[in-house]
């Protein structure tokens, strides 16, 4: 029996072997003139969200299957740490550069920690994309940017207005917003103030910073209801400023009277959708985001996206802006007691 | 090989050829030189903190604080890093940093007699908790290249297997490695025996924190950033490459040699299995099953053995 189990142990190291030796052949014709921008090539995209396994970044994931399945030569490895855990990307970041993939598409959880491996692969002469989030722009090419502030602030301006009666929308408007010195949000701020110039009946009354806090939100939004029995809208602005402001108005027993408004993913507010109290919800497309990841790291294989490019033909998406390293999703999608039901994440 | 004896060596060998074999079969670039090195770097950490695991648990004991005292050890470091501290006087202070909270670890169990347990399940949360609150958990970043570089590449590699090797020696060689098997065997003949118990559990728990202050470093020069949150679940890795190496949970068995290939075993299947079936999540599954696979194949060579009618050693049981 003894004998068995060394014979056994014999015949796997030799298959081993003779299964090396083929890998060592094989290795160099895996990569047939990699400069050459052949179309038609198969190439190996793996993208990398910031936490696998969560609604918004799997509704991320479908877009990038439908736009692998609509290019053909594409193969899609989504993968990332179910623990959000940045370490655990690191090691995925350089199994990809070890498999030699040809773009990996990066939501870095944390830009400082996944830089180094970004940098590796590169080195190692893989593209890197990065997409809903950036990082530092030395380890990346090219940022997907889901959204640009100016659509943001208009989408949430245009959406306040029309829930309180279009164009000619009357009314006081407060924003709650994450805390003072947030450089995004002063950003969405500054072109909401120019939004509004459009609808003269909407008057900003104050802007109140919630630090990043939902029982703040909550309390400084029932401070503005006492301050301003005539508030009509909140702006909500931050993924944590939203709930509470959201729930204040629905404490108060407001639902319908004051109108909360923000940017969120539609499972989060479906709640006080379904209550009222929220009319619209704004976020950009999930789906469309992860179909142009997948174009965008199509494009810059092939070399059609690449330095000064100011377009990107992405499928059904049509024609997508480019501006420098950034490539432009662009678009809001509303969610409203009407379609909300339809998004699950 | 007329006196063959089934070791746990033997087995994670088996094991590991497989592994290898089917991976060159599944995916030939796996195997090649360059994939392996790029994947290595990211044992390094979870190796060296295995070694002194495997000296605690051979006397019973156990450490679960290992993750919490590396997050603490590193945060430590980038603060002090951040407020100037000469890198090399950061290093040192690191390490003595590391080596007081294992040792405080040590001193609960020898002097105050709480079992390891209950101990370092204590620590495993107080660490994280000083390392959150002294960081307010932000990320520490920006060292300069020279101090990266330095730390990366060969030199974790060296570090461990200068480490590995003089654990090896002198748990074979010296009267301390014998202490600390018989500690596990029996700890209250070993105490009547004049063995100083206490003293080789504090060494060995002190041991232990100085181990994971290198491992901070390491880590953080591998990460580019000290963060309250890393390597949290250290210590579960390190005790399943303990275990599978083939030491006794009760204490008094376990050899380097076994953890060394249980480490390889572990890392191995990992990289292939989130290389070939590219699902982050299959690891935990398939880490759990090896261990299982590997102590069932145990169990059958020893119950085939003892099914022959020849006479049975019992001694080979033991190291």
């Amino acid at each position: 029996m003894k004998n068995l189990f060394a014979l056994c142990a014999l015949a796997i190291v030799l298959v081993g072997c003779s299964g090396g030796d083929a890998a060592k052949s094989e290795s160099p014709t895996d990569k047939p003139g990699s400069s050459a921008a052949s179309e038609s090539k198969q190439i190996t995209v793996a993208m990398l969200p910031k936490k696998k396994g969560v609604p918004y970044f799997t509704s991320c994931s479908e877009g990038a299957m439908e736009a692998a399945k609509e290019l053909g030569n594409v193969e899609l490895i989504y993968d990332g740490p179910t623990s959000g855990d940045a370490a655990d990307a690191v090691k995925l970041i350089d199994q990809w550069t070890a498999q030699g993939v040809d773009v990996i598409a990066v939501s870095p959880n944390d830009p400082a920690v996944l830089g180094p491996a970004m940098k590796r692969a590169r080195d190692a002469g893989i593209k890197v994309l990065t997409w809903d989030a950036d990082a530092d722009a030395a380890n990346r090419e090219f940022l997907v940017n889901q959204a640009t502030p100016e659509e943001i602030g208009n989408s949430l301006v245009d959406a306040m207005a029309k829930d309180l009666g279009g164009d000619s929308a009357t009314g006081e408007v407060a924003i709650v917003t994450a805390s003072l010195t947030a450089a995004n949000q002063n950003e969405w701020i500054k072109f909401m103030k120019v939004r509004l110039e459009k609808y003269p009946g909407l008057k900003l009354i104050a802007t109140k910073p919630s630090n990043e806090d939902q029982k703040l939100a909550f309390s400084v939004t029932q401070d503005l209801m006492k301050v301003y029995p005539n508030l009509k809208g909140v702006f909500a602005i931050s993924s944590v400023a939203f709930p509470g402001a959201a729930e204040a108005v629905k404490q108060a027993g407001k639902a319908g009277k004051v109108l909360v408004t923000g940017l969120s993913t539609p499972n989060d507010m479906k709640t006080y959708v379904k209550e009222d109290v929220v009319k619209s919800v704004i976020l950009w497309n999930t789906k469309d985001l992860g179909y142009l990841t997948v174009f965008a790291a199509r494009e810059l294989v092939d070399g059609k996206l690449k330095a000064g490019s100011t377009t990107l033909a992405a499928g059904r998406l049509g024609e997508k802006k480019v501006v420098g390293d950034n490539v432009m999703l662009g678009g809001t999608i509303t969610f409203n007691k009407e379609n909300i039901d339809q998004f699950d994440f | 090989m007329r006196t063959f004896r089934w070791s746990r060596e033997l087995t994670l060998v088996v094991l590991l050829t497989c592994l290898m074999a089917a991976a060159s079969v599944l995916e030939p670039k796996f195997v090649t030189v360059r994939a392996q090195t790029l994947l290595a770097t990211h044992l390094w950490e979870l190796a060296l903190v295995a070694i002194p695991m495997l000296l605690i648990v051979i006397t019973a004991g156990i450490d679960l604080s290992v993750g919490s005292i590396v997050a603490l050890s590193a945060v430590s470091f980038g603060l002090m890093f951040e407020r100037n501290v000469p890198p090399v006087v950061a290093v040192a202070l690191t390490v003595i940093i590391g080596t007081m909270l294992g040792g405080l670890n040590g001193w609960f169990v020898t002097k105050m007699k709480v079992h390891p347990l209950l101990v370092t399940l204590a620590t495993l949360a107080a660490y994280r908790g000083m390392a959150e609150g002294i960081s307010t958990a932000r990320a520490i970043s920006g060292y300069p290249d020279w101090l990266l570089s330095a730390l990366q590449g060969p030199t974790p590699v060296v570090i461990f297997v200068l480490v590995a090797l003089g654990t090896h020696l002198v748990m074979t060689r010296t009267y301390f490695g014998r202490w600390v098997l018989a500690i596990g065997t029996e700890e209250n003949v070993s105490r009547f025996s004049r063995i100083p118990v206490d003293r080789v559990k504090l060494w060995l728990y002190g041991f232990s924190g100085l181990v994971c202050g290198i491992a901070a470093i390491l880590l953080v020069a591998r990460n580019n950033t000290a963060k309250a949150d890393m390597a949290s679940g250290l210590e579960l890795d390190a005790i399943t490459a303990v275990v599978l190496g083939g030491a006794s949970i009760h204490g008094g068995k376990g050899r380097v040699t076994g953890l060394v290939l249980g480490l390889i075993l572990i890392h191995e299947t990992r990289e292939f299995v989130s290389w070939h079936w590219k699902q982050n999540e299959l690891n935990l599954v398939v880490i759990g099953s090896l261990l299982i696979l590997t102590v069932l194949l145990e169990n059958i060579a020893e119950i085939r053995k003892n099914r022959k009618p020849q006479p049975v050693n019992p001694a080979s049981a033991k190291p």
